[in-house]
Formats: structure tokens, C-alpha cells, sequence
């Protein structure tokens, strides 16, 4: 089937092509970012702002568009690869755009995409996605400008994981540079890439420069620079919004500073749906919780919408279950457990757990207790303990609140030292995602489910051709999930972006908040000195 | 005096490496391990934190990374970031120069402040402006520095628009300014950090040099100077301030610690790429070889701080003599 002529036709027309009218385009839109990059190397960058600039410079084959539908390959955009074709249910061929170039003047070809390939399985680049590539069984370059990539078996999300976990990289700049030195090589700080952005400069622990790519194959960018400002207090961050030194901020994580921007009449909130969910995870490996009654009582006796209203305000969403607002197969219909005390009271007193002397459950002389980790990074989750604490006390359940620094929570929840954790779980744009959390012998499923009703109904889902075929597989797994309770799945924070009022065009993708940033402009008669442009061709 | 300089090198020399093994036996024994993933994104897998490890030796027993850490030392290297994946030398060569441009005014500037006011107040001891001066340093003495600086941040950047709130120069045209512009543009940047670390030590030696003024001008010679007819600012400034000087100097030595944590602070508030921030950054993460490195160059401006204020205090009252 030959679709991709059609849907670069239909990429031209949505605009990822057009570029904007001369006299739009110019401006420099300044970002303020509370961490600096690690790296600008695609495979191996992992922090957010190193993540957010290598995004610009590099591209990807395809990009999904903005539904965020993973499954079908109407799902998709083309980037790199003018068009795609799938001659057999295990290979996907891409047919790379000639026009396409790396900032040296040299062309994007198949060899590139094959090198990228064995760059981000090869284990002494050690890339954090490279689990991602395990069913692609090789990528071959056919010819200078087509591309295989076999897979090793057929599954629905072939192109997107095919697209979306690999940033095309240079071949004739990186193969004479080791593996292992990929991360610390000279390229990782100023890259040379094929995206709508050139990188300019990088004053480590400062700022990020990139200016736009005149000649850009897909069409010229409309903003000429972009500038990260590392600002690592949330507070100063948002004032260098507050005082116009800054134009916009990926998200504004805190109830008080959401509240400080909307007093602005300079800076405006864009909401967009979060790719986040957090709740308490049970260690399953430990009692009390290796018994399903006993999580379903805790998960029933904790008033969501009241924890969620407390702590922030309208700011956030009582979470659905172990899916983000961002992913596709997200509803507020998806069935959960209810809040009923009385029920949950009566589940552990079937148990065994009786309210003994002060009011506490105790079985055999055991008392019904555990402790909690909360990451002290996360004021929301600290506030959202204590009111959970209180909500368990009442059903005779003692709550110890152990805050921990971060890496230490990180170290004991995958070594599986705790009883129960406030955990964030930041999701991909595929359902499938939910899998690396909860799936059996997936190194991120902390408590250690394992259910094999959960395994069976998420595997229909990942066998499902088009979307409308998964969203009610997927929907009964995640319903199955709520049901045995390993969690308790709290709330879904509302991304809020902060865009001055002087950028228009303003749209973000929930996965990629900077994925449109093309299309945004800054008002003409509101540019300033240092709107003046450095973009080049 | 050089007998002297080289007993005090060989002391620091002590110190320091006590500092770096402390701190490296501390920071792996202290609970958490080094961040090799993503935050919370979980992209990491245990497979490749593991491997991560491998890499940096840190699957090794802790006597045998130690060994190897003195030994690389031995050589002049400092490591590599585990996050950064740079060589922790270029790290601190980036962000020293910032935070010593930045505790050095801070320094001189809380030096001249608290010497004027120690001195006015004790040229007026007693009087209302003694007093005011007196509940003035005593509160800026209270106060925490991050406070101050976000007060400052609040007041001078946010609502007036006066001076900058972040950062180091001004995005999108530091690099289009002239050299004059330039050095303006950080000067501008500057004040805000300086002024919080500065004015709470300006407080101190405000305190300190009121008391040894005060002290000073009850002694003989500035009485017999004073029976000579000199004007009362000559005696103050010829007489009093040079043997009064001494404890000032020696607390300026020893507030070197104050600048370098202060520092850790404020850089953080004010987005300022120093020293402060990168350990402040490196002590959350649990990026070790950063965090010993920064320990060392800490340890290192320590004990050259109490070093330059012992000579300095020798050139500055005759009557101290350099004896151990």
C-alpha cells in the first residue's frame, strides 16, 4: 500500500511545509527552564531541557500529529521520509525526502537512518530507549534515499515505534567517534542537526541558544531564535515570566505560582492535557498488600476528589486510573473503584483486620500499618499524604509518612524496600506504555503485579489494527487494573503552559510542548531588542 | 613570614585532603544513588542504570573506588560527571570563575559597607544613630540570605523592573553589546546576587568593627592623639582604624565558607551558573565526582581565605608577629 505520497500532500496542507510570510516570521522567544541539558545528543539525552532543545534540531521520520493516535498510520505526519509502504507485515519501507539536509550541506540518507539504528541498540551507547527498538529486527538502506526496517513481528504500533523512539542522526559526523564516547564526544555540545533549528551556543548552567534554519527543507521556522534560560528555583522562574525576561514556560507545576501568573496581564496559561498521573503504589511482595481485599478497602476509604481539590485546587483531576489525560484511551468513564467507607470497612473486617483498642485494625496482634514514601521534591504529593493519612486513619488504617529525597525513593522502590510510594508516572503518547509499570518482569513495576487477567486483556490491546478496535480493549485492561487495586491512582495534574501575551499562534502538543513551535510568531509591533534575528540559512 | 606561608600551605594541604575524604565516603554512604535515569519518566531501565554503573565503577567495593579516585587525583583528574558526561574539570572550570566574580564583590562590597558603618556607629557611640545602625545590622544579621534574596528578586526585578531577576547577562543581546555594554549587562546581573550575600555579611562586620573601634578609640595612644589636637576623623581613620582592623580581617577570612554556601543559595535563586548551583545540582542527583570535586575547590578557597587573612592581618597590625 503506497499512503505516504498522500500524506506528505496532507502534511504540505497542514502546514509542517508552509512556511510563514516574511514579514510574520523573526522574533526570539525566551524560555524559562528550572534545569539545564545533559547532553544534545538525541540517544542519549535525558533531561528535559536537553530533551526539549535536540527536539529541534533533529528530526524524526515521521511525527505523529497532534491526536496522538499511535495505531494507525493515518496517526502520522511525514518529516524525513516522504511517504512509507508496508510490503509485508514485518517490514515497513521508508522513502526519505531528497530534499532533506544536515546543516552541513550534506543529504539525510538511508545510510543515516540505518546508523542511527545501531547507534541506539548498541549497548555501549547504553541510549534509555532502546528497549523501545527491541521488535525491530534490522534497518537496512536499500539506496541512498530508501530504507527498510524488519521487524520481528507484527504488531499494530510497528511505524510508531519504527518513528517515534529514533532521532535521525549524522553518519558521516559520528561513525568515526566510539560508542562509548558518543555522550561525551564534542558533537553532544554543539550538534549539527537536520531540524528546523541550527544550535548556536550552550553556556552550561546558563543558557541554550538555537536560531531558526532559513533553508529548512519542510519550510522556514517562524520564530528566529529560541533561548533556554536554566533558572533552577520555580519561584525565579516564574518572575523572569512576571518581569518580561523570559516568554513562556513548559508548565507550571505549583498551585501558588499558577495563582501568581493568573494575576498577570502580560502572561497567559495554555492548558493542554498532561502526560502525567500519580498515585500510591503498593509493594505487592509485602503484607498487608499481597491481599486484593485489603488494597481495595485503602483505595475505597480515600476521598480522591477531596484530596485533589485540597491540594490543588482547580489545578488538577482525580486520576482515572494508570493512563495519562495526554493518551488517546483516556476517559472519565473508565469504570473505578468507588469512594465508600463503609464498604471498605466491612472488605477488611472480612479480612480479619478488626478495630482494636485507639481505633486502629490489628489482626493476630499485628497492627494494620505501613509506611509511606514521599519524594521531598514534591510538595503536592507531601500535602496530598497527609490528608490521605488522615483519610486512613478513620478506617483504622495507620499511615507512617517517611519523606525521602528523590534518588533515595528511586533506590528503595526499585529495590523493592517499601511498603507503599507516592509515585509520578510520566506516559508516552502509546497505551502501551502502561505495560513498563505493570506488566510482569518489567523493571519499572515497582510492586511487582502480576496478574494474568491484566496480561490477556492488554495483549488484545496490542493485537487491536485501528484505534477505535483498542480504546475498549485498552479500556477493560485499565479497569481490570482499578479493580485489583495496586495502586491507588490519585490525580492527573492540568499542564498549564505560560506564554507571554506577545507570542501568537500558540498550540502544544501534549507529548512534545514544543513540537509546533514552528508556527508560532511574536507580535511585530511587540518585538524588542532582542527579537532582532539570527537565524540563518 | 615565608617559614611561616609554608607551615600554613602544608596545614591546608592536610585539610583539604581530609575534606575529599570525608566527603567521598559521605556521599556514598549517604542513602540514594546517583540519578542515571530520567526522573520518573522511567525510561531508564534497570539493564541500563546497571550498565551505567558498570561504567563508572560504582558496582566496585567502596575501598577500591576510593583508591581509584586518589590515584586519578594523584594525576590531576577529577572524573567525569555521571550526568552531565563531561569531565568534572570542565564543569568547574565553567562555573568557578562566576562564583568567585560573584563572592568576591560580594566580599569587597560587605568589607567596605561594614567597615563605613562599624566605624560611623562607633564614631557615634551611643548616639541615635548608634543605635539605629545597631537594631539595623542586627536584623540584617537575621535575616536567611535566600530570604533576603527573594525579597530583593520580588521588589527590585519583578515589580520595579529596575534590575534583572536572573541569569548572567540578558538573553538574545549580551553577545550584539560592545565590551563596555557587556561588562555592563553582567555588572547589572550582579547586583541582585551580590547584594544578598553582601548584605547579610556586611551586618557581621558592621558588629565586629563597631566593637573593636569602640575598644580602640578608649586606648592610650588615641587619647594622646586626641590630646594633640587632631580632628576626630583623622584620629578615627589614622589611629583607631588600622589596629582596629584586625578582627574584621580575620572574620573576612573565615566568611569564605559563608560565601561558598551562601553561594549555593542565591545562584540558585538568581540563576546565576556557579560553583553553588552546579553543587546544589550534583548533591540531587548524586553526581559524586562532582560533588567531591566541588568539596575540594571549597576546601581549597578555605583554607587560601584564613591563609590571605593571617598575612593580611600581619601587614595590617604591627603588633601581631608570624610565629606559628
Amino acid at each position: 500500500m503506497r499512503i505516504g505520497a498522500l500524506l506528505a500532500a496532507a502534511a504540505l496542507l497542514a502546514g509542517c511545509a508552509r512556511g510563514p510570510s516574511a514579514s510574520a516570521a523573526g522574533g526570539t522567544l525566551v524560555i524559562a527552564t528550572t534545569g539545564d541539558a545533559d547532553v544534545l545528543l538525541p540517544p542519549v539525552t535525558s533531561l528535559e531541557t536537553g530533551i526539549n532543545v535536540s527536539d529541534l534540531l533533529f528530526c524524526r521520520l515521521a511525527e505523529l500529529k497532534p491526536g496522538l493516535n499511535t495505531v494507525d498510520d493515518s496517526g502520522f505526519r511525514p518529516v524525513l521520509a516522504r511517504s512509507w509502504d508496508h510490503p509485508d507485515s514485518l517490514t515497513i519501507v521508508f522513502h526519505l525526502d531528497p530534499r532533506a539536509r544536515w546543516q552541513d550541506g550534506f543529504p539525510v540518507t538511508a545510510a543515516d537512518v540505518a546508523f542511527t539504528f545501531r547507534t541506539y541498540v548498541d549497548s555501549a551507547v547504553n541510549a534509555p530507549l532502546a528497549p523501545f527498538l527491541a521488535p525491530i529486527a534490522s534497518v537496512a538502506a536499500r539506496d541512498s534515499l530508501t530504507v527498510a526496517f524488519r521487524f520481528r513481528r507484527w504488531y499494530p504500533e510497528q511505524l510508531y515505534d519504527a518513528t517515534y523512539h529514533m532521532r535521525i542522526l549524522p553518519r558521516h559526523l559520528l561513525d568515526t567517534i566510539p560508542a562509548a564516547r558518543l555522550a561525551t564526544s564534542a558533537f553532544a555540545r554543539a550538534p549539527v542537526g537536520d531540524g528546523p533549528y541550527r544550535f548556536t551556543s550552550w553556556r552550561a548552567g546558563a543558557e541554550i541558544a538555537i536560531a531558526a534554519d532559513t533553508g529548512w527543507f519542510l519550510g522556514r521556522p517562524g520564530l528566529d531564535r529560541l533561548i533556554w534560560r536554566v533558572t533552577p528555583e520555580l519561584p525565579s522562574a516564574v518572575s523572569q515570566l512576571l518581569a518580561g525576561e523570559a516568554d513562556a514556560m513548559e508548565v507550571i507545576p505549583s498551585r501558588g505560582q499558577l495563582e501568581r501568573v493568573q494575576q498577570s496581564r502580560d502572561v497567559r496559561l495554555v492548558p493542554y492535557p498532561s502526560p502525567f498521573y500519580a498515585g500510591v503504589v503498593f509493594n505487592l511482595r509485602r503484607a498487608p498488600f499481597a491481599d486484593r481485599d485489603v488494597r481495595r478497602a485503602i483505595a475505597m476509604a480515600v476521598d480522591r476528589q477531596t484530596v485533589v481539590r485540597s491540594v490543588f485546587g482547580p489545578f488538577a483531576d482525580v486520576a482515572v486510573g494508570a493512563v495519562s489525560p495526554m493518551q488517546a484511551v483516556w476517559s472519565d468513564s473508565i469504570r473505578q473503584l468507588p469512594f465508600d467507607t463503609a464498604a471498605a470497612a466491612r472488605l477488611l473486617d472480612g479480612r480479619g483486620w478488626r478495630r482494636a483498642a485507639g481505633g486502629l485494625r490489628a489482626r493476630d496482634g499485628t497492627p494494620l500499618r505501613f509506611t509511606l514514601l514521599v519524594p521531598t521534591s514534591s510538595q503536592a504529593r507531601q500535602q496530598a499524604a497527609v490528608i490521605l493519612q488522615d483519610e486512613l486513619r478513620r478506617l483504622g488504617v495507620d499511615v507512617r509518612i517517611q519523606p525521602v529525597e528523590f534518588t533515595v525513593m528511586e533506590r528503595r522502590t526499585t529495590t523493592g524496600d517499601f511498603d507503599a510510594a507516592f509515585v509520578s508516572r510520566t506516559t508516552d503518547p502509546s497505551p502501551a506504555s502502561l505495560l513498563q509499570w505493570w506488566s510482569p518482569g518489567a523493571g519499572a513495576n515497582i510492586g511487582g503485579y502480576a496478574d494474568p487477567v491484566f496480561e490477556s486483556l492488554t495483549a488484545a490491546a496490542l493485537r487491536a489494527r485501528t484505534r477505535a478496535e483498542a480504546a475498549p480493549r485498552w479500556r477493560s485492561a485499565l479497569e481490570r487494573l482499578n479493580d485489583e487495586a495496586p495502586a491507588v491512582f490519585l490525580f492527573s495534574p492540568r499542564n498549564e503552559a505560560a506564554v507571554s501575551t506577545r507570542v501568537t499562534g500558540v498550540t502544544i502538543r501534549p507529548d512534545a510542548w514544543l513540537a509546533t513551535v514552528a508556527e508560532w510568531r511574536v507580535r511585530e509591533p511587540q518585538r524588542a531588542a532582542s527579537d532582532r534575528g539570527a537565524a540563518r540559512p | 613570614m615565608l617559614g611561616f606561608v609554608a607551615r600554613r600551605l602544608g596545614f591546608a594541604v592536610a585539610s583539604v585532603a581530609a575534606v575529599v575524604l570525608i566527603t567521598f565516603v559521605l556521599v556514598h554512604a549517604a542513602p540514594g544513588a546517583p540519578m542515571l535515569g530520567s526522573p520518573e519518566r522511567t525510561l531508564a531501565s534497570p539493564e541500563t542504570i546497571a550498565r551505567q554503573r558498570a561504567l563508572f565503577g560504582l558496582d566496585r567495593p567502596l575501598p577500591e573506588q576510593l583508591l581509584r579516585y586518589a590515584a586519578n587525583l594523584a594525576r590531576g583528574q577529577l572524573g567525569e560527571s555521571f550526568v552531565l558526561h563531561r569531565p568534572v574539570a570542565d564543569v568547574l572550570a565553567e562555573a568557578l570563575p562566576n562564583t568567585l566574580l560573584l563572592g568576591g564583590v560580594a566580599l569587597v562590597a560587605s568589607l567596605l559597607l561594614g567597615l563605613v558603618v562599624g566605624a560611623t556607629q562607633a564614631a557615634r557611640h551611643r548616639s541615635r544613630t548608634d543605635t539605629a545602625l545597631g537594631v539595623a545590622t542586627l536584623v540584617l544579621y537575621s535575616v536567611p540570605v535566600f530570604w533576603l534574596g527573594l525579597v530583593l528578586l520580588l521588589v527590585f526585578g519583578e515589580r520595579l523592573h529596575w534590575l534583572p531577576v536572573s541569569g548572567m547577562t540578558s538573553a538574545g543581546i549580551h553577545d550584539s553589546l560592545s565590551a563596555a555594554g557587556r561588562a555592563l549587562d553582567v555588572a547589572r546581573h550582579l547586583v541582585l546576587p551580590a547584594a544578598s550575600l553582601a548584605l547579610v555579611q556586611a551586618a557581621a562586620f558592621a558588629r565586629f568593627q563597631r566593637s573593636a573601634l569602640v575598644d580602640t578609640l578608649g586606648a592610650a595612644h588615641i587619647r594622646s592623639a586626641r590630646a594633640k589636637g587632631l580632628p576626630e576623623r583623622a584620629v578615627i581613620l589614622r589611629h583607631a582604624l588600622r589596629g582596629a582592623l584586625a578582627p574584621t580581617i580575620t572574620l573576612a577570612g573565615l566568611s569564605v565558607p559563608y560565601f561558598l554556601s551562601g553561594s549555593v543559595l542565591v545562584e540558585s535563586i538568581f540563576g546565576w551558573p556557579g560553583l553553588g548551583r552546579v553543587a546544589y545540582d550534583a548533591i540531587f542527583a548524586r553526581d559524586y565526582n562532582v560533588i567531591t570535586a566541588v568539596a575540594l575547590v571549597a576546601g581549597v578557597l578555605v583554607a587560601l581565605g584564613n591563609l590571605l587573612a593571617d598575612v593580611a592581618v600581619a601587614v595590617a597590625d604591627p603588633r601581631v608577629r608570624l610565629s606559628g
